[in-house]
């Protein structure tokens, strides 16, 4: 988008400031760059608007198994919203949603930093190592992990069990890693933190290339401790990246339904473990009420956009500063 | 500037949210191509049947090909809907007897013309009952099968078990002789199958004279609070404390019984006949199967006569669909399958195997509109969960997911 102003802005310069006049070429020279970016907002449209467009629709509509296999919904006016807002579980799942999203983003930008900061201290064949086995870990697809990690905690056969049990840890064997809702959440969270630590550290590594290290020596000279060095002079450099970073991790961990799903298994999951990503799945797929998983895919649509305003607006803030 | 990055930013970031949680699997539909959704026990099983099924509708109908796909239990149905949208169904689909109802209901099947297939009078009548609706037939049944223990004959031996039980008391008993037999084998499980393995709990409900659910007067009520069902239930948990080490939590998947089984962790396996393939070469020779007896001495546990029908999709090829399952649930096909150790469609068909021993017996799902919405909701396992872990009491269990099964039973 800025090199495209960029672009705007330059064709503009080349103008001399007094014909300000609309002549035909000038319209047709300032409109280049709008012409240049329509093939790509119609594409958006097509693929994105046009879906969207019948999401909404679709929101206001009772869908069932019977109007689907009709094609023709009946009009409900707001009813899907009004059963979705009054459904104690919607709320439930809320809640039990962000405290899940918030552990998720905490843990994956705090491990993500830590690695970086680490991979900055280390040899060069340890960072090579390291990063490569990020990148691993990066580049293995989620439902590949999934299965690991169920096969793992498996309650018979699994390694964990083994491990801890050899380790003198406490008696495992046998013990059962998917008897209670926090545990189910906790691997889930363990394996969605796995995953995502790879881009935040390589993506913050890259970033703390670009603090300049004289900034740093300055203030070790004058006395500053580690942590104030960190504190007052890497962090600010690494701001931009890290707002980005997190707003990302909140739009994935909030709407977070592979990993959850496939390691709880379809055939534990119940309104008491439900996430939202679940919660939309049940009710509009499996119970094939498609209107009302409509109407809660606007509603988590709308929740992540409310969520990801306070940090855009910080986002642009900081790209005007610079 | 500010403004227009700040907007572009946000439509980015909603744009983003709805690419993540929508998705497609286009397929084209052919001209002259006959499109089969069978489910996975097929392909491993009886793949040959399959093939048989397809040379002979070939031979009937030169010019078109048959494309049998896959499908898994856990999802087929999302997939089925998702092709319903998308106008693109298969001509047949392999739908699990308990599933048929709110198909049918909502009319997303064709009508077949029941007597032009084999065996039709005599078809079992719990999967017939289970492929018709408002007196039209739209599932024609393919095959049954009913859940049977399957269990170490050397270790009876061993514990000095001369005759198999009779009756659960005596099934207990001899679970504890098994376990003081194998004291030194860490992880042993005498009689092993998942705690939220509703379909073995459920038969214990059956047994007692309980049931899931009940109707009348037009409206379906969970039943699982009745003091008979409470009854079962408890017997179940009594059942499952005194036998079985494996997870509380767990249904009968992952690990699958018969791979504790093979590994020597278990004496006694609960679950469908054809678990006697995969229990390992080292106890093939020392393994049979016995129908698990009922809290009734002399009497059988009532077993889930699960099974499918076939039916051909509203959208699907409705003569030649109906030519294919015609193929495929002939005399022929079900003698075939009959031999794999399934329960043919047609009781002129039945033997005397233990699976169709076992089916003598047994009970079904309550034949609602919604039922599959409390299967897939997980209603029952998750009580279960509750009762063995004693987070809840029995009574309170039975009684909330009795609340829950009447909501769902009586929804829009």
């Amino acid at each position: 988008m800025s090199e495209t102003e960029g672009v705007a802005v330059a064709a503009g310069a080349s103008w001399p400031r007094r014909h300000r006049r609309l002549t035909a070429a000038r319209v047709r020279r300032g409109s280049v760059p709008y012409a240049l970016i329509l093939p790509v907002i119609a594409a958006i449209g097509a693929i994105l608007g046009y879906p969207l467009y019948n999401l909404v629709r679709l929101s206001f509509q009772h869908y069932g198994l019977f109007e689907l296999i009709r094609h023709q919904g009946q009009s409900v006016g707001l009813r899907n919203f009004s059963s979705v807002l009054h459904d104690s579980i919607f709320w439930h799942t809320l809640v039990r949603t962000i405290v899940f999203t918030a552990v998720n983003v905490g843990l994956t930008m705090a491990i993500g930093t830590a690695i970086a900061l680490l991979l900055v201290r280390l040899s060069a064949w340890a960072r090579i190592l390291l990063t490569s086995g990020l990148v691993l870990v990066w580049a293995t697809p989620a439902v590949v992990a999934v299965q690991v990690w169920i096969w793992m905690t498996n309650f018979q056969n699994g390694i964990v069990n083994y491990v801890l049990t050899k380790l003198h840890l406490g008696d495992y064997s046998q013990h059962d890693w998917y008897a209670t809702t926090f545990s189910q959440l906790g691997l889930a969270t363990t394996l969605i933190v796995w995953g995502a630590v790879p881009f935040v550290a390589i993506s913050v590594y890259a970033a703390l290339a670009q603090v300049p290290k004289d900034l740093a020596e300055a203030a070790e000279i004058d006395g500053a401790k580690p942590w104030r060095v960190f504190a007052d002079v890497t962090l600010p450099f690494l701001r931009p990246v890290l707002l980005i970073l997190t707003s990302l991790s909140i739009i994935w961990d909030f709407g977070v339904f592979t990993q959850p799903y496939l390691l709880i298994g379809q055939g534990h999951i119940h309104p008491g473990n439900y996430l939202m990503g679940i919660y939309l799945y049940e009710e509009g797929y499996v119970k094939t009420d498609f209107g009302r998983g409509a109407a809660i895919s606007l509603l988590m649509l709308a929740m992540v956009a409310l969520l990801s305003i306070v940090y855009v607006r910080k986002m642009v803030a900081l790209g005007d500063e610079t | 500037m500010r403004s227009r990055v700040f907007v572009a930013a946000i439509a980015a970031v909603a744009l983003g949210v709805v690419a993540a949680t929508a998705s497609a699997s286009p397929q084209q539909a052919q001209a002259n191509k006959l499109t089969v959704w069978l489910q996975v026990d097929a392909q491993s099983g009886w793949p040959d049947i399959v093939a048989a099924a397809n040379a002979q509708f070939l031979k009937d109908h030169p010019g078109w090909t048959v494309d049998v796909q896959y499908q898994n239990w856990s999802d087929h149905l999302q997939k089925f809907d998702a092709t319903l949208a998308g106008g693109n169904s298969p001509d047949v689909i392999e739908m699990g007897n308990t599933e048929m109802t709110k198909y049918m209901a909502a009319g997303a099947f064709s009508a077949l013309n029941k007597s032009s297939f084999e065996n039709a009078p005599q078809w079992l009548s719990g999967l017939a009952k289970s492929g018709s609706y408002g007196g039209k037939t739209y599932g024609v049944p393919y095959y049954a099968g009913s859940r049977v223990a399957t269990y170490r004959t050397d270790l009876f031996t061993k514990a000095g078990i001369k005759k198999l039980p009779t009756s659960l008391a005596e099934l207990i008993a001899d679970a504890k002789k098994i376990a003081s037999q194998a004291k030194s084998n860490k992880g042993f499980s005498p009689v092993y199958f998942g705690g939220e393995d509703w379909y073995v709990a459920m038969a214990f409900v059956y047994d007692y004279g309980g049931a899931i659910a009940r109707t009348h007067g037009g409206k379906w009520f969970g039943a699982l609070d009745s003091p008979q069902a409470i009854q079962g239930l408890t017997a179940y948990k009594n059942f499952f404390l005194a036998t079985s080490t494996a997870s509380k939590t767990n249904d009968s998947t992952n690990p699958n019984p018969y791979d504790v089984y093979a590994q020597g962790k278990s004496g006694v396996i609960v679950g469908p006949s054809w678990y006697s393939c995969c229990v390992g070469a080292k106890y093939k020779t020392s393994t049979a199967q016995f129908v698990l007896p009922s809290h009734v001495a002399g009497k059988t546990l009532p077993g889930f006569l699960g099974g499918s029908d076939l039916a051909v999709p509203a959208s699907g090829n409705a003569a030649l669909g109906s030519d294919w399952i015609k193929d495929f649930t002939g005399t022929t096909s079900e003698k075939g399958l009959q031999a794999k150790g399934n329960i043919p469609n047609a009781t002129n068909l039945l033997g005397t195997s233990i699976n169709e021993r076992a089916a003598a017996r047994s009970w079904f799902v309550p034949t609602a509109k919604h039922w599959v919405d409390v299967e897939n909701g997980n209603i029952l396992k998750n009580m279960l969960g509750q009762i063995l872990t004693g987070k809840l009491t029995v009574k309170q269990a039975a009684a909330s997911a009795s609340d829950n099964i009447t909501s769902v039973l009586n929804g829009s």
